[in-house]
């Protein structure tokens, strides 16, 4: 039979990365419970990976980045280093066999960038909240242009109010389908990581969105895409 | 459950993902193929029913047959249920997301007697009436079963039926039963529930006349028509190799109490500990080959990439291959990175080889169980080890760099006196003192002893069952002397179990239906996750027993005189009760009872039959 797709070959020792993507359920899932989830699925897959030396092995893996709890992802990326020589498509259906159709890879490949390359994220974000029009679209556009854009923000050298606009790089609100939505670019680098929830609780507090009753209001936060310093789609 | 609907409330409770499902290997089914929609019922939380072995394995066999869909039910915690009752959301089935409400069968696994008021309470939240006498047959069917079912009695007027011992086979026959009624219009739930206590193994509470005596005692249990059986006889599965096995399991995306593969190597105990149900109810004793194990375990590894093997028995040292399956395994686990755990050691067979074989012994403490104080209350109990047994154990640990030793020990067992608790004492510092005497030890760390002690509770079909517990203000005035004697001790630390939690476990072991009374009142009131702290509450057992017309001491302290008729006398377990009561008066006599590997003691669980690795 012919190969249709012509598939890279991993040497041993090489990384191979994976772009997938995760939804629905898996949004509820904690990056460490994550972490363990694909170390599972590379055991079941049979994929050889490489296990670190010394007294407590552990798989040679990494994350582009630590999700948070709430967020779905269209583009999510994990490196595995070889212990053998695989081809890199049949090792990118052998992890999907093993995982559940909310989370699959969607390419494989060697790669050629690092993970510190990352500096932006887009994030879709689906408010399905009383009230959503046109005008509500709008009242929720100003408040995410405020300048500062004050959020209270929680981490480890306290709670406090905190400016969030130098991370919020572009934003666009509208109103689609009873919802509003909005596309946002945050930045996503170490240094300045910025949790899309954070745009939501300003939300709630500015325009009094997601007030009602939550069996019928909801939203979504979805990763679309992550990006290098200029803007470059990061591969 | 629907997660996009729920998504406004998901986010806003602790571990969403306890709720969602969608794991890896779950089961689903065809809805037009399926005739019985079973609900299995774990009433604790998410990560402790996923780690049960019971449910795994049972879920294997339930879903095998090809009509019935077993789906899996977990309770909400306590901000979940809130947010549920609040906006009317009622309990589902993992796997379909459906109401539970409109399964036919509804079964609950009772693992411990403080799980009564969220099981019951489950049923509360799927808008499932709760007495089974106000259900009609348009409600599920509402199964139980589980080591708690041996005494069914105080949740008998909540349940329909209870599932005797071991359900790997009983439970399809049941099912089977139910496909037959309901295809040919024979289905009523009277009619199916007399038709269901002619299987061997089923228990149906409305099918028997209780009647009591004037000083509160049972009189007799006489069954309501000439077919049903006077008493129940358990089931258990002949061969264990052949027993249904889960060989792929549900991959739970959050972490569970037991997040690994779980080999269970032999059902049964030869040891005959005193005080332990589980000794006795899983009599008799069947091993399965290591031939199979390893199979198994090879299977399980590929199937879940779990990289923890634990064999579980209730005393793996005894598992008659032991060093056969532990070399067998040995062979490819390093390599595969995989690590084998063996719960439950037991001191007089812990050596040095199985300590280097195994990992959770490498790292990690050590745990080992003398349960009491001095030789003397250890033979009462039939413990069988000695403080020569202990101290060579623990020597070994420390010679292999380990220095912090835990020992489990139990307050308030029969006969106990304080110098038996000042006993636990000694042993603790005689622990210490053999660190010092082993030259090997790891002088880099302190040496730290952690002594554990539990509240006795009288359970059914134990030599012990007749015992009264210690009143709570003993078993505190035990629990502080210990204390203060260990205060002194630096490097002893010492933890006690609460002695109020111990007490309404004991009223619930050894309840009789009036019970039910109580645990109404306690659903009705919300009560729940009795085994959690943010759950117990001891005033409010007190109210609703007082409510309920219920002398707690009746249950709990009051010595069962040895020729009354117990609650449980309608279940028949094998071991006869001529054993138990040989057994109870050889504990006054502080004689201990050799192993079955040594010797037979006649204890009847051979009647079963099956693959018995030990029984004449």
């Amino acid at each position: 039979m012919v190969q249709m797709i012509l598939s890279d070959t991993a040497a041993p020792n090489a990384v191979v990365r994976l772009r997938f993507f995760k939804r629905g359920s898996l949004a509820y899932i904690a990056h460490l419970d994550l972490v363990r989830t694909v170390t599972k699925v590379l055991v079941r897959a049979g994929i050889p990976v490489r296990y670190s030396e010394g007294f407590n092995p552990h798989p040679k893996i990494a994350f582009a980045t630590a999700m948070s709890i709430g967020l779905e992802s269209d583009c999510e990326f994990l490196d595995v280093r070889m212990a053998k020589t695989v081809d890199v498509e049949a090792l990118r259906l052998a992890f999907n066999q093993n995982l559940t159709p909310e989370m699959q890879a969607v390419e494989a490949y060697l790669p050629e960038t690092k993970f510190t390359d990352i500096a932006y994220s887009s994030y879709r974000i689906t408010l399905v909240t009383q009230g959503a029009d046109e005008a509500l679209a709008a009242k929720c556009r100003d408040a995410l242009a405020e300048r500062p854009l004050t959020v209270f923000k929680r981490s480890k050298s306290g709670d406090k109010d905190t400016d969030i606009s130098a991370s919020v790089k572009a934003c666009a609100v509208r109103y689609e389908n009873g919802a509003i939505v909005i596309d946002a670019t945050l930045t996503a680098d170490n240094a300045g990581f910025l949790n899309p929830e954070y745009l939501v609780t300003h939300l709630k507090a500015r325009c009094g969105v997601l007030s009602g009753d939550p069996m019928k209001e909801r939203y979504t936060l979805l990763r679309t895409g992550l990006y290098r310093a200029d803007m470059t789609p990061f591969r | 459950m629907n997660h996009e609907l729920l998504s406004g409330i998901l986010k806003t409770v602790t571990k969403p993902g306890r709720y969602t499902g969608g794991e890896f290997g779950e089961i689903q089914k065809d809805k037009s193929d399926v005739r019985v929609r079973f609900a299995f019922c774990f009433p604790d939380t998410y990560e402790i029913g996923m780690s049960n072995l019971g449910v795994r394995i049972l879920y294997e066999a339930l879903n095998r047959v090809p009509t019935v869909w077993c789906e899996r039910v977990y309770a909400p915690w306590m901000d979940m249920d809130e947010k549920m009752r609040e906006y009317g959301i009622p309990l589902t089935a993992h796997e379909s997301g459906d109401p539970i409400a409109a399964f036919d069968i509804v079964a609950f696994t009772l693992q411990y007697e403080l799980c009564y008021t969220t099981a019951l309470h489950m049923l509360k939240i799927a808008g499932i009436p709760l007495f089974s006498r106000d259900r009609t047959d348009e409600h599920p069917i509402i199964l139980g079963g589980g080591p708690c079912a041996y005494n069914p009695e105080p949740v008998a007027d909540f349940f329909d039926l209870f599932s005797i011992g071991e359900g790997e086979e009983a439970l399809p026959e049941l099912c089977a039963l139910y496909e037959r009624m309901k295809a040919d219009g024979s289905y009523t739930r009277e009619a199916f529930l007399r038709e269901a206590s002619h299987i061997e193994g089923f228990y149906v509470p409305s099918l028997y006349e209780v009647t009591y005596k004037a000083d509160g005692t049972i009189e007799r249990y006489t069954p309501r028509y000439p077919d049903v059986p006077a008493r129940v006889r358990k089931r258990i599965v002949g061969n264990l190799d052949e027993a249904p096995y889960p060989e792929k399991l549900v991959m739970p995306f959050i972490e569970t109490v037991h997040d690994r593969i779980v080999l269970e190597v032999n059902r049964g105990c030869i040891r005959g500990c005193r005080f332990c149900q589980a000794g006795m109810v899983y009599r008799p004793i069947r091993e399965k080959s290591p031939e199979k194990l390893c199979q198994l375990a090879k299977c399980l590894y590929e199937n879940t990439g779990y990289e923890e093997i634990s064999l579980i028995s209730l005393s793996i040292s005894d598992y008659s291959e032991i060093r056969k399956l532990t070399d067998a395994l040995l062979t490819w686990t390093d390599d595969a990175h995989v690590s084998l755990s063996l719960p439950s050691l037991r001191i007089d067979s812990f050596s040095e080889e199985l300590m280097q074989k195994v990992s959770s012994v490498r790292t990690g403490g050590i745990t080992f169980a003398p349960e009491a104080g001095t030789q003397r209350l250890r033979d009462v109990i039939n413990k069988n080890v000695t403080e020569e047994d202990l101290l060579r154990a623990v020597g070994i640990a420390f010679k292999n760099g380990k220095n912090n030793v835990k020992l489990y020990f139990m307050n308030g067992l029969p006969t106990e006196t304080m110098e038996d608790v000042e006993g636990i004492a000694e042993l603790a510092s005689h622990v210490i003192t053999q660190f010092y005497r082993t030259p090997e030890r790891n002088k880099m760390r302190p040496v730290s002893v952690t002594v554990s002690v539990s509240c006795f509770v009288p359970k059914p079909f134990t030599p012990f069952q007749w015992e009264a517990q210690d009143p709570i203000e003993v078993l505190k005035e035990k629990q502080e002397h210990l204390r203060s004697i260990l205060a002194e001790r630096k490097k002893i630390r010492y933890n006690w179990h609460d002695a109020e939690v111990s007490h309404v476990e004991a009223v619930l072991a050894r309840g009789d239906r009036r019970l039910c009374a109580a645990l109404a009142l306690a659903v009705e009131e919300d009560m729940m996750f009795d085994a959690w702290d943010e759950g117990f509450s001891y005033e409010r057992w007190c109210s609703v027993f007082e409510r309920a017309g219920i002398d707690p001491a009746f249950y709990a302290n009051r010595a069962f005189g040895l020729d009354e008729w117990l609650p449980w006398d309608v279940i028949d377990i094998g071991v006869s009760k001529s054993f138990l009561l040989r057994e109870h008066e050889r504990a006054y006599a502080e004689k201990t009872t050799p192993a079955c590997s040594e010797h037979c003691s006649g204890c009847g669980a051979n009647q079963l039959g099956g693959k018995t690795r030990w029984c004449k």
